[in-house]
């Protein structure tokens, strides 16, 4: 992607400043600018476009969206493409590292440019997320070189052309674990196995069957690594199963020599400047609290994508970036009003987390949405009081529900006072 | 290579004796095995300056406390280092343990240890609203503080090279040289022979082995690990000190504390091993630390857990210090069995090793002033901390100062550069340098980036960086050859 252009314009007011071109970023910016916006700038931290999708070389995007089965720069491609025909501004190599509260002033540093502060109309956060490191699941054992996260040996492999070890050990089920299993097989090294601690795998089942099946990887569920081995690079690590406590069990602990562990056991959004701009978050999401507008707790500052809470597919991480930037785009104009009335949603029988949490029906919206324990068979999903029924032959935590709420529903019934969200076995 | 004194290990003992005696005319090496400092006892602990009510009177420990505490109040100015001068709490929760507090304040004050003072829990609780309700009182000790150990040990170091000693990293004592007399002449390394009339022993755990290298068998280390749990910054404020359990024969128990740099963090255990380089944590010790972290803390919110570590003291058969010279050989100096409170010892050690040595072994060493001694050292800019104003004028003076390179602690690439120019060489380097990576992603967005700064400005492969030295390369090789070596096999 050689495609960006970086026009500098004075540094007066833009009507809406995007925070990461990655795909909600570069889709907000598109949002905005078909919305009618004069100046949208989108800032990026990296020298190019596209956040983390540069690095995701393998096929399997854009499904939705174009019908066809796109890598990840491919399909960044088309989408920077439109953004530089519809006049999205981009600058590259500008981090914003502050946004303050009072006044929602942006800070940037960019090596030609030093630091400077930006006074947007509206901001769109879109900063995505980020992995969970080993510590957060408190694995013991020693600290050795040849611990990362599957990201980030996907950089290393993608990007930098080096391998991080000759055999390794995946753990967690993510989608960016199925992935790497597969690509540290195609670029020569072993993979002894995945594992997993709970008892449902935590990626798609496609990546599953494409990534796992297809190379004949062991698949293990309900294990877990108990024990780090090794005092400069990693020697090898425990695996055990574990109950339904997801307590080891005595007597299944097994020594698995390797030199490499890849860490898929969840992503979480990356909401540093959001908690800086004093936004409400959402305890469980992780992400801003959002209105079906993408509007946070403050009026002026809008998020979309896995800022706001984890996308299995990144279709919808664009479609929810077109939406916030449209919307921050109108507030610049001043045609949203800060008093629109919204509903709570709430999350009913089996539904772990979900977005947006507050619905204005303003216009059709999704609430996405993941189910705490999978239900394999009928099921139905809900939107209560009588806003959604959809049958679904499964439900499972690694693959997103939808709950489609049309506006005109919303308004037909003055009296809302919230939305039920259910996913239940029928 | 001749010089007047060498230091073995360079913890914050001998970093501290290192930049004590750069205070003479003296020529000094320091030599650690390690690739980054700190390695051992002073990477891995509670950073803890402590009051100094803790040790009975009488005993070497009690003779360093306090002065130490006094004098790294000083040193935190002129080492530009992070001390968080919060002060401490010891927690009763009952009044049997209430009168344990109340010997511990008559031991502080017969150690000259200022400010001591039993408060009710309700008290406790106005200043830490977090502590368990089951407190009923508290021993405060308002001059107790936390440093941030990493800096401190780097400051040291960065001092006493500023003023002319001379740092051997990956530097392995493998024994003692001796002269016709059979006193000290030097020590023995994988990097060869080290000359000079006096030796010090800083080796921590290690200390031990080497005194036995002089002959000297009167002292035993018990290496002793202590486990940690370190918490998210965002945990910042949830206590604003350090909380001691009452200590009991076991020892101190197990501490709930603010870092100096905002994380909460709890531990340690005492575990006793023959190891003394093993530094893996286990689920009965990291168990451990959390229940008693909950006792004193009972919403101790451990889901924000960013890492948890393991470090090993040098415990003693004494429980005591073991510091002075050998009468024979001459020229050999123990500073030995530096445990708890060894980190707030050190510059009061420091202080009496360099009178030990004009003492006891002027025939061998002469200390002279060394009037252009310059006691200020600059820590590399903390852009995290910086205002606004000073962080536009470093951007403007030098562009690596507007690229961050850690997101999660704020830290730039002029930080980093800066940390190489300080002598780093890898990513634990860095990390204790600068703190890139020290935060909630643990270094998932700035290993690689800083692995790549590494490879450039030391003009070597990106394969052939490590985390910490020794074989811990963060890669194996690249990827097209890594397969063609496959389709050779």
């Amino acid at each position: 992607m050689s495609n960006n252009k970086n026009i500098a314009t004075p540094d007066g007011r833009q009507d809406v400043l995007i925070i990461g071109a990655g795909p909600a970023g570069v889709a907000a910016g598109i949002g905005a600018k078909k919305e009618g916006a004069e100046n949208v700038v989108v800032l990026e931290r990296d020298w190019d476009l596209g956040g983390i999708l540069q690095q995701c070389i393998h096929p399997g995007f854009g499904l939705r969206t174009f019908r066809e089965e796109l890598t990840g720069p491919e399909y960044m491609h088309r989408f920077i493409k439109e953004a530089h025909e519809v006049g999205v501004e981009f600058r590259t190599n500008t981090m914003v590292f502050q946004i303050d509260k009072e006044n929602n002033t942006v800070w940037t540093m960019n090596k030609e440019r030093g630091i400077k502060c930006l006074n947007p109309k509206s901001i769109v956060l879109t900063m995505g997320c980020r992995e969970r490191p080993l510590g957060a699941i408190r694995i013991p054992g020693t600290r050795p070189s040849g611990i990362y996260t599957a990201g980030t040996a996907q950089r290393f492999v993608n990007m930098e052309g080096y391998m991080p070890g000759k055999r390794a050990v995946i753990l967690g089920s993510g989608d960016i674990g199925l992935i790497m299993a597969r690509r540290m097989i195609w670029e020569g090294a072993e993979v002894e196995g995945v594992y997993e601690v709970m008892s449902w795998p935590g990626g798609l089942r496609r990546n599953i069957a494409q990534c796992l099946d297809d190379y004949g990887i062991p698949f293990h569920l309900k294990t877990t690594v108990t024990k780090i081995h090794g005092a400069d690079r990693l020697e090898g690590v425990t695996v055990a199963e574990v109950d339904d406590k997801m307590t080891p069990i005595k007597g299944t602990e097994r020594f698995i020599e390797c030199d490499t562990l890849l860490l898929a056991i969840g992503l979480i959004p990356e909401n540093e400047l959001s908690r800086m701009a004093g936004i409400e978050i959402h305890p469980v999401t992780g992400g801003p609290v959002v209105n079906d507008l993408l509007q946070t707790s403050n009026p002026a500052v809008f998020a979309a994508g896995n800022v706001v809470i984890v996308y299995d597919l990144v279709d919808n991480v664009s479609d929810e970036g077109l939406i916030a930037g449209a919307n921050a785009a109108k507030f610049a104009a001043g045609k949203i009003s800060t008093d629109i009335k919204k509903i709570p949603v709430k999350g009913g029988q089996n539904v772990r987390l979900f977005s947006p949490q507050l619905i204005t029906g303003e216009k059709d919206t999704i609430i996405y949405m993941r189910v705490t324990h999978p239900i394999e068979g009928a099921c139905k999903v809900t939107a209560e009081p009588g806003l959604y029924t959809q049958r679904l032959r499964y439900a499972r935590p690694g693959e997103m529900n939808e709950a489609r709420i049309k506006a005109s529903a919303v308004k037909a019934n003055p009296n809302l006072k919230e939305i039920i969200v259910d996913v239940q076995p029928i | 290579m001749n010089y007047d004194v060498i230091i073995i290990g360079s913890g914050v003992t001998g970093a501290g004796i290192a930049r004590e005696l750069s205070k003479y005319k003296l020529k000094i090496a320091v030599l650690d095995k390690a690739s980054e400092l700190p390695s051992g006892a002073s990477r891995a602990n509670s950073s803890m300056i402590h009051g100094g009510f803790d040790d009975k009177p009488g005993t070497v420990k009690a003779k360093f406390c306090v002065p130490g505490n006094k004098l790294w109040h000083k040193l935190k100015d002129e080492l530009d280092v992070h001390l968080n001068e919060c002060g401490s709490y010891v927690c009763a929760f009952n009044d049997k343990e209430t009168k344990h507090l109340e010997e511990l304040l008559e031991q502080g004050k017969a150690n000259g240890a200022p400010g001591l003072e039993i408060i009710s829990g309700v008290k406790l609780r106005e200043k830490e609203p977090n502590v368990s309700s089951e407190i009923v009182a508290a021993l405060w000790s308002p001059e107790a503080a936390i440093i941030n150990n990493f800096e401190a040990v780097n400051a040291l170091i960065e001092s006493a090279k500023i003023n002319g000693a001379e740092l051997f990293l990956e530097t392995s004592a493998t024994g003692l040289l001796f002269d016709e007399k059979n006193n000290i002449r030097g020590v023995a390394t994988n990097k060869g022979d080290f000359i000079a009339p006096v030796v010090i022993n800083a080796g921590g755990v290690h200390a031990q082995e080497i005194a036995e290298w002089a002959g000297d068998t009167s002292f035993k280390i018990i290496p002793t690990k202590g486990e940690y749990f370190l918490l998210d910054r965002t945990t910042q404020g949830f206590i604003h000190s350090f909380l001691f359990s009452c200590p009991s024969k076991a020892g101190k128990g197990v501490t709930v504390l603010q870092t100096a740099e905002g994380n909460l963090m709890s531990g340690p255990t005492a575990t006793e091993q023959e190891d003394p380089e093993d530094r893996s944590t286990t689920p009965e010790g990291l168990a451990e630390v959390l229940k008693g972290a909950r006792r004193l803390v009972p919403d101790f919110p451990i889901r924000l857990n960013i890492t948890t570590f393991a470090g090993v003291r040098a415990n003693t058969e004494s429980g005591d210090f073991e510091i002075g010279a050998l009468k024979n050989p001459r020229g050999f100096v123990n500073v030995a069995g530096i445990k708890s409170p060894g980190f707030t010892s050190s510059p009061a050690i420091a202080e009496y090793v360099a009178e030990l040595l004009k003492e006891e072994l002027a025939d061998r060493i002469k200390l002279i002033p060394n009037e252009k001694f310059i006691p200020e050292r600059k820590n590399i800019p903390r852009f995290l901390y910086l205002d606004m104003e000073k962080r536009k004028e470093l951007a403007k003076n030098d562009p690596a100062y507007a690229q961050i390179v850690c997101r999660c602690e704020t830290v730039t690439e002029g930080q980093v550069l800066e940390a190489i120019r300080r002598g780093a060489r890898t990513i634990s380097a860095v990390k204790m340098m600068t703190r890139a990576g020290t935060g909630r992603c643990q270094g998932g967005f700035c290993c690689p980036r800083v692995a790549e700064i590494l490879s450039r400005e030391l003009n070597i492969p990106l394969d052939e960086i490590t985390r910490h030295g020794g074989n811990s390369k963060l890669l194996v090789g690249k990827t097209k050859e890594f397969l063609l070596e496959k389709g050779a096999e």
